[in-house]
């Protein structure tokens, strides 16, 4: 099936070539001009994607944002030329999914729009088997046990774990991980999910789960290796 | 609680004031007002001499001398005379009436004061023969006209008018030098700030040595002037850096634009320029919003290890670098409560600058160790170091020292600013061999979980 998108951007040239772009990609791709053309579509049709410029003529990208959040749960995407910086002065970006600062490459959008899509499909999808001939998981508590020993993860760290599993073998995101596992947007700077990273790879090591390895990579985000699968 | 120096010194001022002008008044005025009732000594002599006459004549003529020169005298000044002897007894041929001899109980010297307070009667002079004291003497009663006359109203405008005006005159002048004149230089200063010489050192400088309000005054006003120097050489220093570092990338685009290129080239060329430009914009705006806002950054426990474990990943990948080269030395229990962002961000600067110019199988090192309530933690390379008077060089934004390099001089900057923001501070200190970047940071008060 093909996949939505709203777009709402004033720039023209900018609008263009992110319709050619989403085209490209296999996207069904409305664009608007103007936030009071975007409610209209909004209201005319549901959407698998949002991406909304904040500054808008007329109708702004907030505004249509909440009109938005009242009808359905459409995962949105701001994009904004204020910076990092207004956004921590602010906090403007409450209730929507992700935050793209202006300016920012394709591929940084593909990943971040991949994550969004990849999250709602993710809801339906059913759960994967998580037994493991050496460790023991214990959803009650979110810990792990290795060989009679507790690792003490906290709550993220066990999501972030849960998580790479169940994609083992499989590069996510950081978008993603920031989504699924600290549930925020992620941005350049932010340095907490290497921090969680790192620490987990800690924990697992002191325990002896050595067949776990949490790799990084470049440019794209983290990836699991099960040595014992593989 | 504030204190308030300069009303004590005020009112101090006005203690020593009124208690100055009351004591003058006391002993000053009061001597100068007995001093007018004494006898002129012009007077004395004129007196004196009738007591002279009076002995001649005793001692030539007798009683019924005496006699006739007492009521000439008497006549001739107007006034009650009596010539009396050893025992008080006239020398006369009269005897003196009970009012006469009461008259002598309550006689005055030459030298002393005269006054008529007692009674409203003129005061009775006795005057003793000058060559035989012991033989007699001459008892007058003070001729009016020869009576001074005490304080002379002009005399009073003087003492209780005109000089006590002086005084407060004196006291105002006091008070203006020690408020107004420094007020007057604070001023001065302003002016010169209104035309912008921002420059000069202040003289308003030497009123902040001042312990009392005004040192206050003083030394906020020169803060702020400080500030606006400083904001204002940022703002020069940033619009010539900006056309500078933003005219540069954009020349290399249009020539890369006009050359013909291969497209692969070519895009790699844009992506490059792109990013510096990028990078360029995001740092200036991210310094001028530590500097302006001064925001209050959310802190939490972070271990500092997995801090530096996450950057030597991405530091590898950039450089090529071997893990092995990039050490720490510190522990697990080396737990900092701050804003994880900016300081990854500081440490990612600091450990990109020590790749840059450690040599060609240089290590680098992270330690540490607890001092009170901080870390101090250090990270040394294995460079060149940089030169005694540049190790504070470095910190200022735009500021480069080899301006063949890469980058526009603002890592560090931000690096220190945001450091500080959080309570700790980042200097930097030549080692054998090499730089270290010394780094405090406020330590958690407990383990993270």
């Amino acid at each position: 099936m093909t996949p939505t998108l709203l777009l709402v951007e004033d720039d023209a040239r900018l609008r263009n070539d992110l319709d050619l772009h989403f085209q490209k990609r296999g996207f069904a791709v409305t664009a608007c001009q103007c936030g009071n053309q975007g409610l209209a579509a909004v209201q005319a049709k549901r959407f698998d994607l949002a991406l909304l410029d904040i500054m808008l003529p007329g109708m702004d990208g907030l505004t249509l944002l909440e009109t938005l959040r009242t009808e359905d749960d459409t995962p949105v995407m701001l994009m904004s030329a204020l910076g990092a910086e207004q956004d921590r002065i602010t906090g403007f970006t409450r209730g929507a999914d992700d935050y793209l600062p202006k300016p920012f490459s394709l591929a940084e959008l593909d990943a971040r729009a991949n994550a969004l899509l990849r999250r709602m499909a993710r809801t339906q999808a059913p759960r994967v088997a998580r037994d493991d001939a050496l460790v023991q998981f214990d959803d009650e508590v979110q810990d792990v046990i290795h060989a009679h020993q507790r690792a003490g993860l906290t709550a993220s760290e066990y999501r972030l774990l849960m998580t790479l599993r169940e994609h083992a073998g499989e590069a996510l995101s950081k978008a993603f991980l920031y989504q699924q596992v600290l549930h925020r947007i992620y941005t350049r700077l932010d340095r907490g999910l290497d921090v969680h990273v790192c620490n987990l790879r800690r924990k697992l090591l002191a325990v002896g789960v050595n067949h776990l390895q949490i790799q990084a990579v470049r440019g794209q985000g983290y990836i699991l290796i099960d040595t014992d699968r593989s | 609680m504030r204190r308030h120096p300069l009303l004590w010194k005020l009112a101090l001022l006005q203690i020593s004031f009124c208690l100055l002008l009351t004591w003058i008044i006391w002993t000053w005025g009061l001597s100068a007002e007995r001093s007018t009732y004494f006898l002129d000594q012009a007077d004395r002599l004129y007196l004196a001499r009738y007591a002279q006459q009076a002995e001649q004549i005793w001692r030539d003529q007798g009683a019924t001398g005496i006699e006739q020169f007492r009521h000439r005298l008497a006549d001739e000044e107007n006034t009650w005379v009596a010539i009396i002897g050893p025992h008080l007894e006239s020398l006369g041929t009269t005897r003196l009436t009970a009012l006469e001899s009461s008259h002598l109980t309550f006689m005055r010297k030459l030298d002393w004061p005269m006054s008529r307070r007692l009674q409203d009667e003129l005061p009775f002079v006795s005057i003793e023969f000058p060559e035989a004291p012991e033989q007699g003497r001459l008892v007058m009663q003070l001729p009016e006209r020869l009576l001074p006359g005490g304080l002379t109203p002009w005399t009073h405008v003087l003492s209780h008018g005109v000089m006590p005006t002086l005084l407060a005159a004196l006291l105002g002048l006091l008070i203006y030098r020690h408020l107004v004149v420094p007020l007057n230089r604070l001023r001065d200063r302003a002016d010169s700030l209104k035309a912008d010489d921002l420059d000069s050192a202040g003289p308003g400088l030497p009123l902040m040595n001042r312990r009392d309000e005004l040192g206050e005054l003083a030394g906020a006003f020169e803060h702020m002037a400080e500030r606006l120097r400083q904001s204002l050489n940022q703002q020069r220093l940033l619009l010539r850096t900006l056309s500078h570092e933003l005219r540069t990338p954009l020349a290399r685009l249009r020539i890369a634009h006009d050359s013909d290129l291969a497209p692969e080239q070519l895009r790699a060329r844009l992506d490059l320029e792109i990013n510096d430009m990028q990078r360029l914009l995001e740092d200036t705006l991210d310094l001028a919003w530590m500097d302006t806002e001064r925001p209050q950054l959310p802190t939490e426990p972070v271990l500092m290890l997995s801090i530096w474990e996450a950057l030597c990943e991405d530091a590898c990948f950039e450089s090529g670098w071997s893990p092995r080269r990039l050490l720490c030395l510190l522990g697990t229990d080396c737990c900092v409560q701050v804003h994880l962002d900016s300081v990854a961000q500081a440490l990612e600067n600091l450990l990109r600058n020590a790749i840059r110019f450690s040599p060609p199988q240089g290590k680098i090192t992270l330690s540490g160790w607890r001092e009170d309530e901080h870390w101090h933690l250090c990270l040394q390379d294995e460079g060149p170091g940089v030169a005694e008077i540049d190790l504070e060089t470095i910190f200022v934004p735009y500021q480069r020292l080899d301006t063949s390099s890469e980058g526009f001089g603002l890592g560090l900057a931000i690096a220190r600013r945001a450091v500080q923001l959080q309570g700790g501070n980042l200097w930097a200190s030549n080692g054998t061999p090499g730089l270290i970047m010394h780094m405090t940071l406020p330590a958690a008060h407990e383990h993270q979980p």
